[in-house]
């Protein structure tokens, strides 16, 4: 990478942390630390919401889902406006008016201890995990890209996260988040009119290229539980997920417990709800636009430098025969899209109907051809060879101008700490709110809890890096992340709404809860062909259930409260 | 002004204008497939 982009991206490491640790300024209380004194602005709680939604993970692989599958991703969020809405009406008042510091510490108001405990010990466990994945997502891909040691990746980006997150607390996680925010959506608005500009062929034909391939197909109306994206699984399964991960994730729910009111709680997650669907259209369509730019300049056969060097070492026969296959076929493909592209500027609808014929026809054997590479790529290297979270990297690397390159890199660097430093400073929210104070040391003084919840953060920050430094061989990175929250997402969501029920009590909170997990762990092993998305729907189900059916059930000794059998009237 | 339940009149007018975005979006996203896709 040239020396500028390394200059842009050491500028932003360092104007980070400075500016984070700017923010511990009035943090000497654990309410400034952990909430800020609930005084922050609707628009900077709503847009530290949408950076910590947003990870890493969105830059590189939703980016790269884009180029390989299309829009169709974008189906997954449906439901979150209406999630928005719910939760704007029915948990947003009920925690913030509760004056809580965890979301969980509000289930012991309402329920007891225990249910408190579990909830919030599920929520340590998940994303005590996933804070570790998060951060190995950019860390693979620039390891990979730079050649680098997984664990220098993985502290470039996680030693100031901890740092500005420890010592400025949810103040600077706000602050910085915001900045975090206008860096992102200016590096995918540069790269788009970057792409538009250096694509030979305009906007509209590009946009033609892309929708034969099926690139444009947002909206599929089947109702089929075994898809994740479709439209009703986006909806009414997404609803459910969203609800779970805004309403009941405390790394979303201190989000919104730092607003000055309830009124600027609901309207900061009501940024999301306006914004969330255009921006996830916006990455997607990044990537689609590097699909169409691909067409019409050489495209890497396998786009993990890393597997192809290693390739090429150890089957160079194999790797060149398939190489020059890709390049002939490519080659076919080109053509048949200029040519599809003529004839749509001449008007001649018939021979762009060919033309678009013969590139779909080259782009299938093109994507064969790839196929097997990849599949080579398996057996030499011994790991999995699904490339779609370098398809965008690459392109970034090797095709924009100076400056830009370095923009899109800080700007995955801060997609990645947003949401890392959301996730520590709830770690260690959770960790001492629920567990340290509620029932190791009660009664403290605010500097002893200062102290040891800095020393949390910490702590956790040391377990993420671990976790991403051994998570690097898990699969999709995107789907990994998704599968650690739903497993219980669902189920401490239908706490949540059993809350709200009058009449429910603690045992029938408690026992649902791990309800709701058995059915969900049933449903992943018993029928996994069922998408994820469905998950968080049959936890909330059954915790709501059961939760109702035992809380209806008599109290212990409430017999002899009750009136003799056949005594009515 | 605030409801019964708690919900302002501004709040109500912000829920207005996010089904408004959300229809309007959705709309564009049809049309783009529409015009695109064969």
């Amino acid at each position: 990478m040239h020396p500028v982009n390394w200059i842009i991206v050491l500028a932003y490491l360092a104007y980070v942390v400075v500016d984070g640790v700017r923010r511990a300024k009035g943090t000497d209380r654990i309410e400034g630390y952990f909430l800020a004194s609930r005084s922050l602005p609707w628009w900077v709680v709503g847009l530290s919401v949408m950076a910590t939604q947003l990870s890493a993970v969105t830059l590189i692989g939703t980016t790269g889902q884009g180029a390989t599958d299309g829009l169709r991703f974008v189906q997954f969020y449906f439901g979150l406006p209406i999630a928005m809405v719910i939760l704007g009406v029915t948990l947003v008042p009920f925690l913030h008016g509760a004056k809580v510091y965890t979301a969980y510490e509000y289930l012991e108001r309402r329920f007891d201890a225990k249910t408190r405990s579990l909830t919030s010990f599920l929520f340590l466990l998940s994303r005590g995990m996933s804070a570790g994945t998060i951060l190995a997502a950019p860390g693979v891909v620039f390891s990979a890209v730079f050649g680098w040691d997984l664990m220098w990746s993985v502290l470039l980006i996680g030693v100031p996260t901890v740092l500005y997150t420890m010592i400025g607390g949810v103040q600077a996680v706000a602050w910085v988040d915001v900045k975090q925010m206008v860096l992102i959506v200016a590096a995918l608005l540069a790269i788009v009119v970057v792409l538009l500009v250096q694509m030979p062929v305009g906007p509209d034909d590009a946009l033609r290229i892309a929708g034969a391939t099926g690139r444009l197909q947002v909206f599929d109306f089947s109702f089929r539980i075994d898809e994740t994206y479709t439209f009703w699984s986006g909806l009414l399964g997404g609803t459910f997920l969203m609800l779970s991960y805004f309403g009941t994730d405390q790394s979303q729910v201190q989000r919104y417990l730092t607003a000055r009111s309830v009124d600027e709680a609901r309207t900061s997650l009501l940024m999301s709800a306006y914004w969330k669907i255009p921006l996830q259209a916006l990455v997607l369509l990044v990537g689609v636009l590097v699909f169409v730019y691909y067409i019409f300049q050489p495209s890497p056969l396998l786009f993990n430098p890393a597997h192809e060097s290693q390739v090429q070492s150890a089957e160079p026969a194999q790797y060149e025969v398939l190489e020059r296959r890709y390049q002939e076929t490519l080659g076919a493909r080109e053509a048949a899209a200029q040519a599809a592209s003529r004839s749509q500027d001449t008007g001649d609808m018939a021979g762009s109907a060919a033309a678009i014929e013969r590139f779909l026809q080259a782009d299938a054997e093109a994507q064969a051809v790839r196929t097997e590479a990849l599949d080579l790529a398996e057996r030499v290297t011994g790991e999995s060879s699904r490339d779609v979270n370098y398809v965008v990297p690459r392109f970034v690397l090797g095709e924009l101008p100076i400056g830009l390159t370095g923009i899109f890199i800080a700007a995955v660097m801060a997609a990645a700490m947003s949401s890392i430093a959301a996730e520590l400073n709830s770690l260690s929210t959770a960790s001492v709110i629920d567990f340290y104070r509620r029932w190791y040391r009660p009664e403290a003084s605010d500097a002893h809890y200062l102290f040891v919840s800095k020393l949390a953060t910490g702590v956790w920050g040391l377990f993420a890096c671990v976790v991403a430094i051994y998570a690097a061989t898990l699969g999709s990175l995107i789907e990994v992340v998704n599968r650690f929250g739903s497993f219980f997402y669902g189920s401490i969501l239908g706490v949540f709404l059993l809350a709200m029920v009058p009449r429910a009590r603690g045992v029938g909170a408690f026992v649902g809860l791990l309800a709701g997990m058995a059915a969900v762990a049933t449903v992943t092993f018993g029928a996994p062909s069922v998408s994820f998305l469905w998950h968080n729907v049959v936890g909330a189900v059954t915790v709501l259930a059961v939760g109702v059916l035992l809380s209806r059930a008599p109290r212990q000794g409430a017999a002899v409260e009750a009136p003799p059998a056949g005594g009515g009237e | 002004m605030t409801s019964r339940t708690g919900r302002s009149a501004g709040f109500r007018r912000v829920l207005a204008r996010v089904v408004l975005v959300q229809v309007i979006t959705l709309l564009l996203l049809w049309i783009l497939q529409t015009r695109y896709t064969g």
